[in-house]
């Protein structure tokens, strides 16, 4: 390895202090998966300042066969960004190229390099007035680099879609540092294929995206959120369709939450209070949002009537202020975190057809019951996309170590479940290092190995994330 | 008992204050406004109250532009029984918002009056004290903690040296602090219930109060901002610029 350093040293003097890096200490953080599912070891961290850098970094590295991690926030869940642990492999870290180039607020665009944090690009957009609609979790530490090249999904992907649908052009450095400069602001362009959206979502096994330009939406200043007892997800569906047309499709939040999941956050979570007089099996947080002085309120207190009418919905709120909304939502963004103190923890991040959604929590729960009695299915998530995060936590007391053992056992029976309906097995989360025997079972041979082909003519010497996705 | 809450209808807390253009006031079109949160938190106590079966009625107040009935059906919605809107345009202060309640409690029989300490949007923190002073009632300010029992109100104050409380005879003025409550969400099945209670609409005029505006808004700008601060590697440094630039050592 140290001999295919030396290759690279011709670079160190216009890296810098800060763009090279061979001090373990610093270099350690950058190994290490966030729930310590993987560890891997590297010996040599590039932070490159623009894309000129990383160019220059690839092509060396594509003429030696040195093999690349490309890194964003590293807050990804299926280890994409963590190396192997054969020390073979040098990280190249995004997080220098954070400068935001451009707004636009006649194309109604925001240009940033791939480093830029997310909520760093959201801000600046607020202060235009402007939308950039991505929000997730990790928002306040995860890269646009990472979010593209993992097409993140998260709570908006209702009605502004996930990350490929927001973004117009990238910038990507390919494996033999070729500059593919393609950062266009066009909403119609039918030139050739379109090889922005093969960079989308390949968890940098294709290319290294630098820059975007990403789609802005006028700001949303009016909302009302409430949060509506249904007994069962079949009348929470139902009550999706009611809500999209109640609201002239104003709706950009519909979320699941199930009793046990609430008391998990009730137990857990500070500041947050039994919402509802009464106890009810399910809960769906909804939102509408507007630019305009939209009669949300009154969409929302009608959507109430009518799908009460219909015995749809048993009992809800209304958010009043800003800071009754936020603590309706601490109720559903509460779950991961209130998931942690009750012990183990086997998790499937899996989306059917929406119409399936009822029949698939139905069926899954049963199974994973069967197998593991007693254990607590903790059902939540994006209903209004067909995500659901199939959580299942240990039953009460259960040796943990036990319990996680039986996680592929129990990956296996959910998605099976979700295969025979038509759903996938990773919506938002991807593939990285996780899932990739998954992604052989369930995709059909025919996709598997137009993906190796694929990936074969970006990257013929395999130095860009290898043992990644495939 | 009758019981008299006054609400106010403010700037939503968590917004991002805006000042207007002309810098005479702070910008509130197209601005999210909601329930003054010290008076959500009288609200609650009031409902409190009644579901112990001590209170017969709530009567809800606000004062201003036909929007602040959207507030008042808030407080509907919690358990308040029926308002009095005070249709008024301009800027409220706390001499004539006291009037007001004044002639409103001597109109209604009210044995208790509970409102917030202050409204978040001009934070005078006057009018419950005013009210009391006119009234000639005891008052009882920024309690943490009520207990009504027969002709009494006991309330507790957290005042610097811990916590003082006080035994007031009824009727009295009552302002909340932060602590007394949690107020609840109000459900939807009392939103829609909230619509049908009662909201009278009259002017000054017509409740027989008279006042002519004694404050004059001559200016509003932002705070200062704060200068950027640094990362000092050790107390030598420190040392050295409080000596050397800052001049203080």
């Amino acid at each position: 390895m140290k001999k295919k350093i030396e290759k690279l040293y011709c670079l160190k003097p216009f890296l810098g202090d800060k763009g090279w890096i061979e001090d373990k200490n610093i270099i350690e953080p950058y190994l290490l998966e966030e729930r310590g599912l993987f560890r891997g070891s590297s010996s040599l961290l590039l932070r490159p300042k623009n894309s000129k850098e990383v160019s220059q970094i690839l092509s060396i590295c594509n003429q030696n066969n040195i093999k690349v991690v490309p890194q964003g926030g590293r807050t990804g869940l299926c280890g994409g960004t963590i190396p192997s642990e054969s020390g073979e492999e040098i990280l190249i870290s995004m997080e220098r190229m954070n400068v935001i180039r451009h707004i636009s607020c006649e194309n109604f665009t925001i240009t940033v390099e791939a480093g830029c944090i997310l909520s760093n690009i959201q801000e600046e957009s607020e202060k235009n007035n402007l939308l950039f609609p991505l929000s997730l979790a990790a928002e306040g530490s995860c890269t646009i680099g990472g979010n593209l090249s993992t097409n993140a999904g998260g709570i908006n992907v209702l009605r502004y879609g996930m990350a490929r649908d927001l973004v117009l052009g990238l910038e990507v450095v390919l494996a033999n540092g070729e500059i593919l400069n393609n950062l266009g602001s066009l909403r119609k362009d039918n030139r050739g294929y379109n090889l922005k959206h093969l960079f989308v979502g390949s968890e940098g096994t294709l290319g290294i995206i630098t820059a975007a330009v990403l789609k802005l939406f006028p700001f949303p200043n009016n909302v009302e959120t409430a949060l509506l007892a249904v007994s069962s997800p079949e009348d929470a569906i139902k009550l999706l369709g009611l809500a999209r047309s109640a609201s002239a499709d104003l709706l950009n939040a519909f979320e699941l939450i199930s009793r046990i999941g609430m008391e998990m956050v009730l137990r857990h979570m500070p500041g947050t209070k039994e919402p509802l007089e009464k106890q009810y099996k399910w809960y769906v947080l909804l939102e509408f949002s507007s630019s305009a002085k939209n009669n949300l309120r009154e969409q929302m207190e009608n959507l109430y009537v009518s799908a009460s009418e219909k015995n749809l919905v048993l009992d809800g709120i209304i958010a009043e202020s800003t800071q009754q909304r936020k603590g309706l939502w601490l109720l559903r963004d509460g779950l991961s975190e209130a998931q942690k103190p009750e012990g183990g923890s086997i998790k499937h991040d899996v989306s059917v057809p929406i119409d399936c959604v009822s029949i698939f929590i139905e069926k899954a729960t049963k199974a994973v019951e069967q197998h593991i009695p007693r254990s607590r299915v903790v059902a939540f998530g994006h209903l209004g996309d067909g995500n659901i995060h199939f959580n299942v936590s240990q039953p009460i007391n259960a040796d943990t170590n036990d319990f996680l053992g039986k996680w592929n056992e129990i990956n296996e029976i959910v998605f099976d479940i979700a295969q025979n309906l038509k759903g996938s097995f990773s919506a938002e989360h991807g593939i990285g290092k996780l899932k990739r025997e998954e992604l052989k079972k369930y995709n059909s041979s025919i996709e598997v190995n137009l993906m190796h082909s694929i990936k074969k003519s970006f990257d013929p010497n395999n130095i860009l994330n290898p043992g990644k996705v495939l | 008992m009758k019981i008299l809450v006054a609400v106010k209808r403010v700037i939503d807390y968590n917004v991002k204050i805006r000042i207007n253009s002309e810098r005479t006031a702070v910008e509130t079109n197209n601005v999210k406004m909601s329930m003054n949160p010290f008076d959500e938190i009288a609200v609650e106590e009031a409902v409190r109250l009644k579901e112990s079966g001590k209170v017969d009625e709530i009567l809800v107040v606000s004062i201003g532009q036909r929007k602040v009935q959207e507030t008042m059906r808030t407080a509907f919605a919690m358990g308040a029984d029926r308002g009095i809107h005070i249709s008024y345009e301009g800027e409220t202060e706390p001499l004539m918002v006291a009037k007001i309640l004044k002639k409103i409690v001597d109109n209604e029989n009210i044995d208790l009056v509970i409102m917030g300490k202050q409204a978040i949007d001009d934070d005078s923190n006057q009018t419950g004290q005013m009210l009391a002073g006119i009234l000639s009632w005891p008052q009882g300010t920024f309690i943490s903690k009520l207990e009504v029992v027969d002709k009494n109100a006991s309330v507790t104050r957290e005042i610097d040296g811990g916590l003082e409380t006080l035994k007031l005879n009824l009727p009295c003025v009552i302002t909340t602090d932060l602590r007394l409550n949690e107020p609840r969400y109000a459900s939807l099945p009392n939103i829609m219930k909230a619509k049908r209670k009662e909201i009278v609409e009259m002017s000054m005029a017509e409740l027989g109060v008279e006042y002519t505006n004694r404050l004059k808004i001559i200016k509003v700008e932002e705070p200062p901002t704060r200068s950027e601060g640094r990362k000092l590697e050790d107390v030598t440094e420190l040392i050295n610029i409080l000596r050397d630039e800052v001049g203080v050592l």
